[in-house]
């Protein structure tokens, strides 16, 4: 026993020292990379979701935006400077969200910042436009959207809420198109969180516009592994289109579900299951299923980064257009960096989202359609196509649809 | 107990801290407090701010769990409760928060007391269970919240920050001015739990603790003390949960899920059971353990470049192995470490 407690402390004070080292270590300026013609690197922020429940994309979404500051950095930089991306995982937990921004921002100095969840970035909102640091997320809550309460954060695809009304103005006409009668019954099957809920009260709207019945709303709980009873619930409700709004491991687990029980219904993937992944994890189940999708992965510009990808061995499960989405929500935010420093502007928060918001449209290489910022709207985009998997691949189905 | 020391007095015999050495060091600590808000940064003043709300809970919870032996997983819930309190008593009767958080502190109390009702016929696992029960039962009424007319989060309007009329935002930025308003309470519930214990009370508190059939044939009345028992620690959950509301001037459930609850527990455990001041250095522990291991994979990660991918499991794995180190080697918890130390040094260089 002497000798354990001895051996104990011995380690408690290794991992003591461990610590004093890191704390001291953050203090010291990491030695600056490169070493470009322009000066010093620009400081990019960044937080991730690798091990928390949205890991399945987050993690794509994160090799996306790495791969794209390499392959930056590969070309030239930006205007001879290159790009430091700083990031780092934070679970999906707001706290820790909260932590790593501040540290990334007053300690690093990062001059732009790209989150992840719909919770944390609401967190964020009130120290983003105090520390004015141009904002971008993969969430697209469409609380976010709008420059007079959160000035700095911007929106580079459609809105949740425009998601969805985009998916049901598509269940509208589908339900035409099979020629049946009356209007459809819809059901909400969520992500139980913010960004679950985000889209429902918009599109309830829209879809009470249309003479629709309220449509049910069935949160899944996190990390269940079995949606039998939810699904029974919209089965008994007699939906015939259900809007999955959640990330793609519970949404593809639905879909085999809703097969095994003989539910008869379309589902409607929103962005953040409408990949690849999906078809992965559920095989033959996800045939004829239809998703929102904003990035398409067919585009030229998705082609340079998948064509990257392969070069240097990058491995994001197979998920395409996440991956696009990465490396297309990145290349935004420095396209706005690129053309502060060309007008010859200081690289400062303020300078860059004036920048952003008067630059006009963002080429994104038919990813996406231009995208357009504007003093009084930062969704940067209205419109997207639908797709439908076809023979274990997502085919697009539709022309670009607006909410509007 | 250190031996030598003759108390004359009843003061003296009473004093919290009645030798020199222990003056010294809680004089020490006072200036250190006083003086880190001066140099630090936003981001260790983040860190001290999440520290000492933290550590304002843990107080709470050990009251409950380390000092009156009751069991609860329902802590995040009580934390919600505080939070949402104070939150709406902000946005929709626009109430400053030197109202809202003793009014939010109040209401917890009574929302913990109440859901400490079983405790009445519940014992060890069994009311663990209870608890957890509420803990579901008060984040099922807030996400599905339409009733109390909540939204996903609530934001708090920043003109509610303010001490009696003054805006905080004029006395320095939003970490800063918190600095002073988080240590400040978290004082002021040292004080109260640390001379709870010597009171009434506190002393039914450990009766029923260390033996409740025994209380209850010396004279203890046990429901009426489980039930202060439960309010008590709610208060404090209250105030933590309100301090954070105003804080981070957001609130969403997801700050509050079980998770938080076994944070909570770990933070207590890790710390020391039943110690005040064990609270506090779990809290520090559980806060700045990922935050640390975080800065060291960056300061190292010229040497071992694929340091960052591997990050968050060491981070998750890190978590895990703390707590079964303590539990096997400390279960006493790093008071107990702190107290070897002394003792090692109070006989050093002739100990037995």
């Amino acid at each position: 026993m002497r000798n354990e407690r001895r051996w104990f402390s011995m380690l408690a004070l290794m991992l003591a020292l461990a610590l004093l080292l890191a704390a001291c270590g953050v203090q010291q300026q990491p030695p600056a990379t490169g070493g470009g013609t322009g000066g010093p690197p620009i400081k990019i922020g960044a937080i991730f979701d690798l091990t928390g429940p949205t890991a399945d994309v987050g993690t794509p979404y994160s090799k996306g935006q790495i791969a794209f500051i390499e392959w930056k950095n590969a070309n030239g930089g930006v205007a001879g400077r290159q790009l430091q991306l700083i990031s780092q995982d934070y679970a999906y937990e707001v706290p820790r969200a909260e932590e790593l921004y501040t540290q990334f921002v007053t300690q690093d100095k990062v001059v732009v910042f790209s989150g992840w969840g719909t919770g944390d970035t609401e967190a964020l909102k009130g120290k983003i436009t105090a520390d004015k640091i141009p904002f971008i997320s993969a969430s697209y809550s469409a609380t976010l959207a709008n420059p007079a309460e959160t000035p700095y954060n911007f929106l580079v695809a459609p809105t949740y809420s425009d998601q969805l009304i985009i998916a049901m103005k598509w269940a509208l006409d589908d339900w035409k198109a099979k020629g049946k009668s009356g209007v459809p019954k819809f059901a909400y099957l969520i992500n139980d969180s913010p960004f679950g809920r985000s889209p429902l009260a918009d599109g309830t709207a829209f879809a009470k516009a249309n003479g629709v019945e309220t449509p049910l709303e069935v949160p899944s709980p996190r990390g269940a592994t079995d949606l039998t009873p939810q699904l029974t619930q919209i089965r008994d409700f007699g939906a015939n289109y259900v809007f999955l709004q959640n990330v793609s491991s519970p949404a593809a687990l639905a879909i085999k579900n809703a097969k095994s029980l003989g539910l008869d219904v379309q589902f409607v993937c929103l962005n953040w299951c409408a990949n690849e992944l999906l078809i992965k994890l559920a095989g033959q189940d996800a045939e004829g299923v239809v998703g929102a999708i904003p990035f398409s992965p067919e585009g030229e510009g998705a082609k340079v980064a998948l064509n990257f990808a392969r070069e240097k061995g990058i491995d994001y499960g197979g998920a395409d257009s996440t991956f696009v989405q990465g490396w297309t929500a990145m290349s935004i935010l420095v396209a706005g960096i690129e053309r502060t420093l060309k007008d010859g502007k200081e690289l400062t928060g303020e300078n860059i989202k004036n920048t952003l918001e008067t630059m006009g449209p963002i080429d994104t290489g038919g990813v996406t359609l231009p995208v357009v910022f504007s003093s009084t709207d930062h969704a940067g985009l209205k419109s997207l196509r639908m797709f439908r998997v076809q023979n274990g691949k997502w085919v697009a189905i539709t022309d670009f649809i607006s909410a509007k | 107990m250190q031996s030598g020391t003759f108390h004359t007095s009843y003061a003296s015999d009473m004093a919290l801290r009645p030798y020199w050495p222990q003056r010294v060091r809680i004089a020490i600590v006072l200036i250190a407090v006083l003086i880190f808000p001066w140099f630090a940064d936003r981001y260790w003043l983040n860190l001290a701010n999440t520290i000492a709300i933290a550590a304002i809970g843990a107080i709470g919870l050990n009251i409950l769990v380390g000092y009156t032996g009751q069991i609860s997983i329902g802590h995040g819930g009580f934390l919600a409760v505080g939070a949402y309190t104070a939150g709406l008593l902000a946005v929709r009767l626009d109430m400053p928060m030197w109202i809202t958080i003793p009014v939010a502190s109040l209401f917890t109390a009574l929302v913990g007391a109440f859901f400490g009702l079983p405790s009445a016929r519940l014992k060890g696992l069994y009311l663990a269970i209870a608890t957890l029960a509420s803990q579901e039962i008060i984040i099922w009424l807030l996400t599905h919240g339409k009733l109390l007319g909540i939204g996903e989060s609530l934001s708090l309007p920043p003109a509610t920050n303010n001490l009696f009329g003054v805006p905080l935002n004029a006395l320095g930025n939003n970490d800063f001015v918190f600095y002073w308003i988080t240590v400040g309470f978290l004082a002021l519930t040292v004080i109260f739990v640390s001379n709870l214990f010597r009171s009434r009370a506190g002393r039914a508190f450990v009766a029923i603790r260390d033996q409740d059939i025994a209380a209850q044939v010396i004279g203890v009345d046990i429901f009426r003390y489980k039930l202060l028992a439960f309010a008590t620690s709610s208060f404090f959950a209250g105030l933590a949960g309100a301090l954070t509301a105003h804080y981070r001037g957001i609130i969403s459930w997801e700050r509050f899920t079980i998770d938080t609850s076994i944070l909570y527990l770990a933070m207590i455990i890790i710390g020391g059971l039943g110690s005040v001041s064990g609270s506090i250095y779990g809290a520090a522990f559980m806060v700045l353990l990922p935050a640390m291991l975080a800065n060291l994979a960056r300061s190292v990660s010229g040497v071992v470049p694929d340091i960052n991918s591997y990050l968050p499991f060491i981070q998750q794995g890190a978590f895990g192995l703390a707590i079964i180190l303590f539990l096997i080697f400390e279960p006493e918890g790093i008071v107990k470490m702190w107290r070897n130390v002394k003792d090692y040094f109070r006989l050093w260089p002739f100990s037995y």
